[in-house]
């Protein structure tokens, strides 16, 4: 199978920043044939000059990172590999929590979770916050890569015990066990990620690959309604009205009938391109123009999402949300209103109540209607936008449930859509 | 702690923007070291967009400074980051 007709994974590598994610993600382009060829022709060249004859990896990883300062391969911000059954792009998570709106707003909304963490330290407070972070925005497939085995000689009961710390965060925050899988590895040593490590007889479960190859396929955005974010709004001469953006969910066709929420404007495709070329329907992924019948230019704005008119986007008048506090200088109270960025759409909303305040590294209720929320803590809020604005379940459609909250400059927090009120 | 590589995309104002000069003066508000490459993507209708490479210091935290200076420069119509991806 080609590329192409194996389904489209995003896999977000999560965990503490020292605990070996980039030699992860070396290794991973390596065990599956994706480093450049002229990397490893160099490596070749060198090593028969210099009469070494075992394989270092350590000298792909300083090569891959020279070039980067160099400028030549920037495009290794493109993590791709396949195993049998998935193509899977890397979505390697920056630390810093203002990146958390990019994540949610754009394209690579992550599937699964490889959770990285080192062998020798087990779970760090960074681990926890981002463990909770993958919850709260509805990755419900993790793997724990329980790295940097050789540091503690491939030791079983070191293993197992990293192996239960995180069992019990991640269960505890709400995690099913079926969903998650642990694997021993070395990202440096090779151990584990594409062969079984002969230094681990005591482990005889899957390696890194399969274990990512047998993730469960997620629901594919294709068989959900139609939901298109607006970007932009052109009137094009000799064409008409052309909103521009990207399918997240569902399909679209010419000659079917959208609306565009909230402006409440209908009209009937005309037809759609895609880099320039007439295309007979666009899916999940495709960014596109579209030339709409009935609709002038200011009818309609960035923010809308169209949708087919037999299942509209939901303009709601209030919603329930799990979000985390990610950065707060104060204390946050009922009657905050921040803005919250979903899909193309910004919007000040308004916190109306607080119902519950979480304890983030445990998932587990620490109180009932409390007066405040502060960095740090989880909580179940109750919101209501200033304007109309169009936001969906999570569970329904999870490409529509996420935002992030921003405010004096900065990523707030984030959080998810759990229950809504329709707009009448 | 890393630097992080973000795909942003300028939208121009029409069909009319001449995408050399905006591409120059693009070029001219960021800075040399933060912007590493400029595409041209065809989207529909003869629009074209302009696909920004930028790298940006993880630790400083967000693209919000690039964004917004984009966002100043006349004819763009919008800025939207696409991607984001720490580097190896």
């Amino acid at each position: 199978m080609s590329d192409e007709d194996k389904p489209h994974l995003n896999l977000a590598l999560i965990g503490h920043v020292d605990h070996g994610k980039s030699t992860l993600v070396g290794r991973l382009l390596y065990e599956t044939g994706n480093v450049p060829e002229h990397v490893i022709e160099e490596y070749k060249k060198e090593a028969e000059e210099k009469g070494k004859s075992t394989f270092e990896f350590a000298w792909v990883m300083d090569e891959l990172s020279e070039e980067r300062e160099r400028g030549l391969t920037i495009d290794i911000a493109h993590k791709r590999f396949d195993t049998d059954s998935y193509y899977f792009t890397i979505v390697d998570c920056p630390g810093h929590r203002d990146f958390v709106k990019n994540m949610i707003t754009g394209a690579s909304q992550a599937d699964a979770a490889v959770l990285v963490v080192d062998a020798s330290e087990g779970v760090m407070p960074q681990t926890k916050e981002h463990v909770y972070l993958s919850k709260t925005l509805g990755i419900d497939q993790m793997i724990v890569a329980v790295n940097k085995m050789d540091k503690v000689d491939w030791d079983e009961n070191k293993y197992e015990q990293v192996e239960s710390e995180i069992d019990e965060l991640l269960k505890r925050i709400g995690y099913k066990p079926g969903d998650i899988q642990y694997v021993p590895i070395s990202a440096l040593e090779g151990g584990n990620i594409a062969e079984p490590a002969d230094t681990s007889p005591w482990y005889d479960g899957p390696n890194l690959l399969e274990e990512l190859d047998n993730l469960k396929k997620p629901e594919e955005p294709v068989d959900l309604p139609l939901r298109i974010p607006i970007q932009d709004v052109y009137s094009i001469s000799g064409i008409g009205t052309v909103p521009v953006g990207r399918v997240e969910t569902g399909k679209i066709k010419p000659e079917e009938e959208v609306r565009f929420e909230p402006s409440g404007k209908t009209g009937e495709v005309k037809s759609i391109e895609m880099h320039h070329e007439e295309v007979p329907e666009a899916g999940p992924g495709d960014n596109i123009g579209f030339n709409i019948r009935g609709v002038g230019k200011d009818e309609i704005q960035r923010g809308d999402v169209a949708g087919h008119t037999d299942n509209p986007p939901t303009v709601v008048d209030e919603f329930t949300a799990q979000i985390i506090v990610l950065s707060h200088p104060s204390a946050i109270t009922a009657g905050y209103t921040p803005v919250f960025h979903a899909h193309t759409s910004q919007v000040a909303c308004t916190i109306t109540e607080i119902l519950q305040k979480k304890d983030p590294k445990t998932g587990e209720v620490k109180e009932e209607n409390p007066d405040f929320i502060k960095q740090g803590d989880s909580a179940v809020v109750k919101v209501k936008p200033q304007r109309p604005l169009v936001i969906e379940k999570l569970k329904e459609i999870p490409q529509l449930g996420r935002f992030a909250i921003r405010d004096m400059g900065q990523t707030v927090a984030t959080g998810a859509v759990m229950d809504l009120k329709e707009k009448e | 702690m890393g630097e992080v590589a973000a795909k942003i995309k300028v939208m121009p104002e029409g069909t009319d923007v001449n995408l050399d000069e905006l591409e120059e003066e693009i070029s001219d508000k960021i800075k040399d070291e933060q912007l590493k490459n400029i595409e041209r993507e065809a989207v529909a209708f003869g629009l074209e967009a302009l696909m920004l490479t930028v790298v940006v210091k993880d630790d400083e935290g967000g693209t919000d400074e690039i964004e917004e200076k984009l966002s100043e420069i006349e004819k763009v119509e919008s800025v939207k980051v696409e991607d984001i991806n720490r580097l190896m």
